[in-house]
């Protein structure tokens, strides 16, 4: 068993065998995007509120009706938003280091998430790609769910200084379904 | 719990949002007496009944929206439209009060 090093919260063992895990992404390249109604980049971005889409490497969250979220390796994540058009009302900040993001894999998943936020996690208002900004466990967060290879996988983010009680509460919420801890 | 619909995220926990009180049209503080601009900021109308009233979805999409909510039932009797701000909700709805008539949206027409 080694031991689980994050970049946000503290040290845990890592539990590599359980089907249900969490890991700390908060090292991943964050960049917020806000562009007012009509411009030119609200349009290219392309993920309206409430959805997100893969995009050159990078993961576009629409988070509100006028603000989006780009995800992934540093280089992809600058390449996509120095290509937006700034016209207009256009602003486009690093925040790597404010926000931290979680990742919680595994078929029970939604049954944990159930626990401590109040958002229907059904697969009918809740498919892949979709996005969800609520409450969870006290804290808000931004929450998109990114399958993988068809495992239910829920991306979770919330402000940095939240994070190590939010890990906590998840990884309390999925003690009953042998939720582990894994390197990211 | 009470749900509340956010024009923009769908029915929600009213814990995810923000209750921000009545919603009343700001009056010119230039043009209004003290009396008047005292009656603004501290009286409310307080209904047993429908209120047309602000709520913050901070856990959401951070917007502030109107919406009508019968204050007996906790029932929101019409759903906001996404883009809708404060004071959109339904141009014909007017709550009247017979203590507060100056203060409120269209309640002189």
């Amino acid at each position: 068993m080694s031991e689980f090093a994050s970049s946000v919260v503290k040290t845990y063992n890592e539990t590599a065998s359980s089907s249900l895990t969490l890991s700390d992404l908060s090292a991943t390249t964050k960049a917020i995007v806000r562009a007012g109604q009509g411009t030119d980049a609200a349009a290219g971005l392309g993920a309206p509120f409430g959805t997100s889409r893969v995009v050159d490497g990078t993961l576009v969250v629409g988070v509100r009706p006028t603000e989006w979220v780009v995800l992934g390796p540093a280089e992809a994540v600058w390449a996509f938003t120095d290509a937006i058009d700034n016209t207009g009302h256009v602003s486009k900040i690093d925040f790597t280091h404010s926000r931290a993001l979680f990742r919680l894999t595994g078929e029970d998943a939604p049954k944990v998430m159930e626990k401590i936020c109040s958002i229907d996690w059904a697969d009918a208002m809740m498919p892949d790609s979709a996005v969800v900004s609520a409450s969870v466990a006290k804290v808000s967060c931004d929450i998109i769910r990114n399958d993988v290879d068809g495992t239910r996988s829920y991306f979770i983010m919330s402000d940095r200084s939240s994070a190590q009680y939010l890990f906590d509460a998840i990884l309390d919420a999925g003690e009953e379904f042998k939720l582990g801890v894994t390197r990211a | 719990m009470m749900l509340v619909p956010c024009p923009n995220c769908g029915p929600r926990n009213a814990s995810d949002l923000r209750y921000v009180g009545e919603s009343h049209s700001r009056p010119n503080p230039n043009e209004v007496t003290p009396q008047e601009w005292r009656t603004y900021l501290y009286m409310q109308d307080n209904p047993a009944g429908l209120l047309k009233e602000t709520w913050y979805c901070r856990s959401g999409c951070r917007q502030y929206f109107t919406a009508l909510r019968n204050t007996s039932t906790n029932e929101f009797t019409n759903h906001p439209l996404p883009g809708n701000k404060t004071g959109a909700v339904d141009p014909s709805f007017h709550y009247v009060s017979e203590s507060k008539s100056d203060t409120n949206d269209g309640a002189s027409s």
